[in-house]
């Protein structure tokens, strides 16, 4: 599935992929402190598990910190 | 790593020192390059975890953060530049003009003028009940209640309410629960256990590691529905438990700019290290010189929690276990009586801080409460005749002989 992830074009392997299954994908240290927005609209925290990604959904990672990174 | 000496010791950093440094080094930087423009923007968009301003975050600062964290076992921790920033701060992200706070006036001095002669102006309504009366606390609180705020032990009064039980009030509302845990500290009072949902601390205190810096810290313990709090619930849709947090740091602690200065998270980081050691020395010390004190026929009355006659000892150690804290009060005959002691006093240093590693006395009337009138003072239990003494790490006999020597020579 072609997916574009923080306006860079990502391929992730695999059907029925959730927002979950691409925050574990691209290793995102602390899930926590990111919010995730699809096409434009902020994705439901409850829903992560859930939420099935589309081909071509353009998908924003928002980190809150502010600066700084989790080690 | 299950215990807390262990976890104050090791942290629960996620990455490794290029060098092999055991100590998280000091970045006393202010500003963080980046690579090109796009990574510079990423980060300010919010795409990409990376420093860039040390007002807003900084390696060091979030290695303070992180070992707090894992202490505290909360969900997420932010270092402020002193506990009356974590109070201001945590107040003005969760409430706004026209709202409402719960409260007691059984607080620190400075914090009762932050509620009525800071926020008060700007149109928030402060309302005042006793935390030892829970049913006024359940009548105080209404659809304008934005957060019920109180001391696990208050300063310098030592009343010790029961926080289990006021938490199951606030959850009935769907209100926060704000805990300053300054005199306890995660240490000794586990407030996520008893369902507080922020606790706020000056980390000036026990755990600056001698008064070495001032610093606060604000603690989310990760426990409440921030879909319930009016001015959160957008944010919660978004960032969810982490609602309370990602607002404090993007708005109110980003724009007020009351950041903890690196060097000064370094030294609470190793002030962390010893804090057990610190505190069960401190409070071990208090409670023998709270018994001295309860025998001497110069004193009137003594307060410590630790009392088994105290009126907060049950309370107290039904929460916080077999310590109680380093600071208890006491009564002499007058206020005269008050300063004369004082200055008798050769070990015991005159000043305001409190669980210093030395021991500190001070006369909260004349100082800490002065800028209230004498009606207020009383109704926040501060007397004339009562001094407060912060009990260090000396050796306990070398105290002892200390307050004797006061006794001796001012009668």
């Amino acid at each position: 599935m072609q997916l574009m992830v923080n306006g860079k074009a990502e391929i992730v392997e695999g059907d029925n992929i959730s927002v979950a299954d691409l925050l574990a994908f691209k290793q995102v240290e602390s899930p926590d402190m990111v919010s995730v927005q699809r096409n434009g609209k902020i994705v439901d925290r409850q829903r992560y598990a859930e939420q099935a990604l589309a081909e071509g959904d353009e998908i924003e990672f928002l980190y809150f910190m502010g600066g700084g990174a989790r080690r | 790593m299950k215990g807390f000496a262990t976890r104050a010791v090791y942290g629960d950093s996620k990455g490794k020192d290029p060098y092999g440094a055991l100590r998280m080094p000091v970045y006393d930087g202010v500003a963080f390059a980046h690579e090109d423009s796009a990574s510079l923007a990423q980060t300010f968009a919010g795409r990409k975890p990376a420093y860039v301003y040390t007002r807003l975050a900084n390696p060091t600062v979030q290695d303070f953060e992180q070992r707090l964290q894992s202490l505290s076992g909360g969900l997420a921790v932010l270092a402020l530049s002193s506990g009356m920033a974590a109070i201001s701060n945590t107040i003005m992200t969760l409430a706004e003009a026209g709202t409402n706070i719960v409260t007691t006036k059984k607080l620190f001095g400075n914090t009762l003028s932050l509620l009525t002669k800071t926020f008060e102006p700007w149109g928030l309504s402060v309302r005042y009940v006793s935390m030892l009366d829970l049913c006024a606390l359940d009548r105080a609180i209404d659809e304008g209640t934005r957060a019920v705020f109180l001391e696990s032990m208050s300063n310098p009064q030592l009343e010790v309410a029961d926080c289990a039980k006021i938490a199951a009030i606030t959850a009935k509302h769907g209100v926060p629960l704000v805990v300053d845990n300054t005199l306890l500290t995660p240490y000794l009072f586990d407030s996520k256990k008893a369902g507080v949902n922020i606790e706020v601390l000056s980390t000036t205190k026990y755990i600056s590691g001698g008064a070495t810096s001032v610093g606060g810290a604000i603690i989310d313990n990760g426990n409440f529905d921030w879909r319930c709090s009016p001015k959160l619930a957008g944010g919660a849709e978004r960032f969810g438990s982490m609602a309370f947090m990602a607002t404090l740091r993007q708005e109110v602690f980003r724009n007020f700019g009351a950041c903890l200065a690196p060097h000064n998270a370094y030294l609470q980081s190793l002030g962390l290290e010893t804090l057990s050691l610190r505190v069960d020395r401190s409070c071990d010390n208090a409670l023998v010189l709270a018994r001295f004190l309860a025998e001497h026929p110069q004193v009137a009355a003594v307060n410590y929690p630790g009392l088994p006659e105290a009126g907060s000892h049950a309370v107290a150690r039904q929460q916080f276990g077999a310590r109680f804290g380093g600071l208890l009060t006491f009564d002499l005959a007058d206020e005269e009586d008050c300063h004369a002691f004082m200055d008798s006093l050769r070990i015991i240093r005159r000043a305001t801080n409190l669980n210093d590693n030395k021991s500190l006395i001070l006369h909260p009337w004349s100082t800490i409460y002065a800028e209230y009138r004498p009606e207020e003072r009383l109704a926040a239990g501060v007397r004339p005749t009562m001094l407060r003494l912060s009990v260090g790490i000396e050796d306990g006999d070398d105290l002892s002989e200390d307050l004797e020597r006061g006794f001796n020579h001012h009668a």
